[in-house]
């Protein structure tokens, strides 16, 4: 069983990483916290230029507060909750992992992330939604 | 040859260690960032005057300070770990290492910046 576990990281180029054939379940969560990696980083390039508004002043900022109001970007704050979700939830796992925590049950926390990330996706964007401006 | 392996197998146990932390630091803080940006904000996002009241005090200006620094840690060492995997020469890498450094470094210094920049508007 806990040969499952690769001891030590393996090198593969992004091609790589959609090469799914005869790959067990581990490399699906290998390639879900990579995408979701760079999404996230994306993201934070872009949340550090967009807060550049606040230092042009009270007027830049509230516009951009109406602009993200809209339903269109109230979608995209539910694709970055997913995000963070996937990340930081397998992230968890991963490190338990690493220091030698739970190693037999990797598996059933991969399954237990799986389901967090789908019930706190559906909590998050239900409260993003229902949320009165 | 054989140093040069242990060397690189070294360095890249270091930066998985720094990964983990780096990334259950941002459990905690960036949760934290997302109650006391969004959640407790009604409709969701503060406005200007509400940004300035939050990073005017100096417990929670430091707070996001210590978000931006474990972030854009964790974020680099997640590029550098992609960009890695590559299978650069060791040249090429320290290089990468060194770039991604700078950039570590003007991005914190810009939301210091920032911050300092919003709470002195506000004052």
């Amino acid at each position: 069983m806990a040969s499952d576990v690769q001891p030590k990281p393996v090198k593969r180029k992004p091609i790589e990483w959609f090469n799914l054939k005869g790959k067990r379940v581990g490399f699906w969560a290998y390639v879900g916290m990579r995408l979701s990696a760079i999404g996230l980083v994306l993201y934070l390039f872009l949340h550090l230029a967009v807060l550049s508004q606040l230092a042009v002043g009270p007027t830049a900022w509230d516009n951009f507060v109406a602009l993200a109001k809209s339903p269109i970007f109230l979608l995209l704050d539910v694709i970055l909750i997913i995000g963070i979700l996937v990340h930081g939830l397998n992230g968890i796992r991963l490190s338990l992992i690493g220091f030698g925590i739970g190693v037999p049950s990797h598996k059933l926390m991969l399954w237990l992330a799986v389901i967090l990330t789908i019930v706190f996706s559906i909590l998050s964007a239900l409260a993003i939604f229902s949320e009165t401006h | 040859m054989v140093e040069k392996q242990l060397t690189r197998e070294r360095a890249s146990s270091w930066s998985w260690i720094l990964q983990a932390f780096t990334g259950i630091m941002l459990v905690v803080l960036l949760g934290l960032h997302m109650v006391v940006q969004h959640f407790v904000v009604t409709g969701g996002l503060r406005n200007y005057q509400q940004v300035v009241q939050y990073i005017s005090n100096p417990f929670l200006f430091l707070l996001e300070i210590a978000f931006l620094i474990m972030v854009t840690w964790h974020a680099l060492l997640g590029v550098r770990a992609i960009i890695l995997d590559l299978g650069l020469n060791p040249a090429t890498e320290r290089k990468v290492t060194a770039f991604l450094s700078i950039v570590g470094v003007v991005v914190v210094a810009y939301g210091i910046w920032l911050s300092a920049t919003i709470v002195a508007q506000g004052a």
